[in-house]
């Protein structure tokens, strides 16, 4: 599906704020000093050790993230993120990364309207948008968060943001996925074109809506969906990504649930081109599924540094859950997880985590995993 | 806005859990949580010439709580270490945004609220 007609709306999306006259007269009578400003510096760090069985332990300095922001005026501000991943780069992925995962400007106009136009994390699960490490129980990030809701998730775009009575909501026009990259293990992972000269042929819509009546739960459901196939024309290939989430808390207690799906049209003729192509099917499903349900007690509750939490969280996760027509799902990628652990806070923004993970899959040939993680994060 | 907001009357203070408020008439207390990325509950209603104490208490990090255009700024404690007050008598209808004024992280800017000082009479709260 193409929408090259509404390339206009994306564009003006991005430029309202400099035709709006009324938010303008506002900032007119704004009294507050302080403007422009910018800093103070911020950001945060993540430090990894990880021992798997029948491997070798590794630490890792999974990452390090500056934030940098400054305030032209009250309702003009800029937010940046760049993130130095695995403390060293040399071109690959898989040795380290620097990328910039965020990077807006904000047009700040009233509360049930603003503008956001830049590099924006997609508003897609609980993670995504509040992925730093004390934010969340468990040294590494959730494998739903990781695997169908590809997170860190970030990419250009522009679209609006805000609040009506209990709801709160995102949309944003960004550029959309590059199915070429998906593959079976990781799902869409591979495909985000993470604001890279990124081709935007076709638009990608996401949105996500919040309902918070009552202080102890927060209810969420998220949407991405876009045609993604702009790399190989003749396909057709739309990606749609559902989400569903709760958070509860209150006193001691915290529950976390989340669901999420993935669905990809044309599949069968996706994985058809690419074997052509390399020689190898890459058996890419039409849908993707996996959800995660978590239970966290704090059972030292005195305020840091007298603050510890236990937790266990259950995740299921299938890059393979429904193939298309003549293809046959790898159930290695059939996965569920038991994540258990502890998070201490010797500070609220500072969080020692160790956990255990034993990660199974449905494949008789592939054995179930054994994971120790110790983890040490911080965020100023 | 600023105009408006010049009409309240604001007292900001940050207290440890249990302090005295300051003197005066009882102002009704309004519990306000503050966590990356929002607080709850993110409008507060206020009678015309009602006033109100809020009670600010973070969840998590030190924040910042400024009303715009009233000139007006304090921070909240880190979680467990107490709560910031801040008085505001609705002296005049209109709504006034308040937003975190420490930047928290990358959500920071979607941490804004509003109080709405309702005109004499009108039903909700």
């Amino acid at each position: 599906m193409r929408l090259p007609c509404l390339k206009p709306w994306f564009l003006a999306c991005a430029l309202a704020p400099l035709v709006l006259g009324t938010p303008w007269s506002a900032v007119a009578q704004e009294t507050d000093s302080g403007f422009p400003t910018t800093g103070p510096l911020s950001g945060y760090m993540d430090f990894h050790f990880n021992k798997a069985d029948g491997e070798d332990p590794v630490l890792d300095f999974h990452r390090f993230v500056l934030l940098l922001n400054h305030g032209f005026s009250p309702r003009l501000r800029f937010v940046g993120e760049l993130e130095l991943e695995h403390a060293f780069v040399e071109g690959l992925e898989a040795s380290g990364e620097i990328e910039l995962e965020q990077a807006y400007i904000d047009f700040l106009l009233s509360r049930p309207l603003n503008v956001r136009a830049g590099m924006l994390l997609m508003p897609v699960g609980i993670i995504n948008e509040r992925h730093e490490p004390p934010v969340y129980n468990g040294v590494e990030r959730p494998f739903v968060d990781t695997v169908i809701v590809p997170s860190t998730w970030f990419d250009v775009g522009a679209g609006v943001h805000g609040e009506l009575g209990a709801w709160r909501y995102r949309a944003y026009a960004v550029a959309p996925l590059n199915a070429i990259e998906f593959t079976a293990e990781e799902g869409i992972r591979g495909g985000r074109q993470k604001g890279s000269q990124a081709n935007v042929r076709n638009i990608a819509y996401t949105a996500r809506a919040e309902y918070r009546a009552i202080r102890a739960l927060t209810l969420g459901a998220s949407v991405w969906t876009g045609e993604s196939s702009f790399a190989a024309p003749r396909l057709d290939t739309g990606v749609t990504v559902g989400e569903l989430d709760a958070r509860f808390r209150r006193n001691r207690l915290e529950l976390r649930w989340q669901f999420a799906q993935v669905a990809i049209s044309d599949a069968a003729r996706l994985n058809d081109v690419l074997e052509r192509t390399t020689g190898v099917s890459p058996n890419i499903a039409r849908t993707m599924r996996g959800f995660y349900s978590e239970a966290a007690y704090r059972v030292w509750n005195a305020g840091a540094p007298r603050d510890l939490v236990a937790f266990v969280r259950y995740e299921n996760f299938d890059t393979q859950f429904r193939m298309p027509e003549g293809f046959v799902p790898l159930k290695e990628f059939d996965r569920d997880a038991w994540v258990t652990g502890l998070t201490y806070y010797p500070d609220p923004d500072l969080a020692v985590k160790a956990d255990y993970v034993y990660l199974r899959n449905q494949s008789g040939l592939f054995p179930n995993r054994h994971l120790f993680n110790l983890g040490l994060g911080w965020w100023f | 806005m600023g105009a408006r907001a010049a009409f309240a009357a604001i007292l900001l203070a940050t207290s440890p859990p249990g302090a005295a408020p300051a003197q005066g008439p009882a102002p009704r207390i309004v519990e306000v949580t503050a966590e990356r990325f929002e607080f709850w509950p993110s409008e507060i209603v206020v009678a015309h010439g009602e006033e109100v104490e809020l009670r600010i208490r973070s969840d998590d990090t030190m924040h910042g709580f400024r009303i715009v255009g009233a000139g007006t700024n304090l921070l909240i404690p880190k979680r467990g270490k107490g709560y910031a007050v801040a008085r505001f008598t609705g002296s005049q209808p209109g709504r006034y945004t308040f937003e975190c004024s420490r930047m928290c992280g990358a959500g920071h800017n979607f941490m804004r609220g509003v109080l709405v000082v309702r005109p004499a009479g009108a039903a909700g709260r």
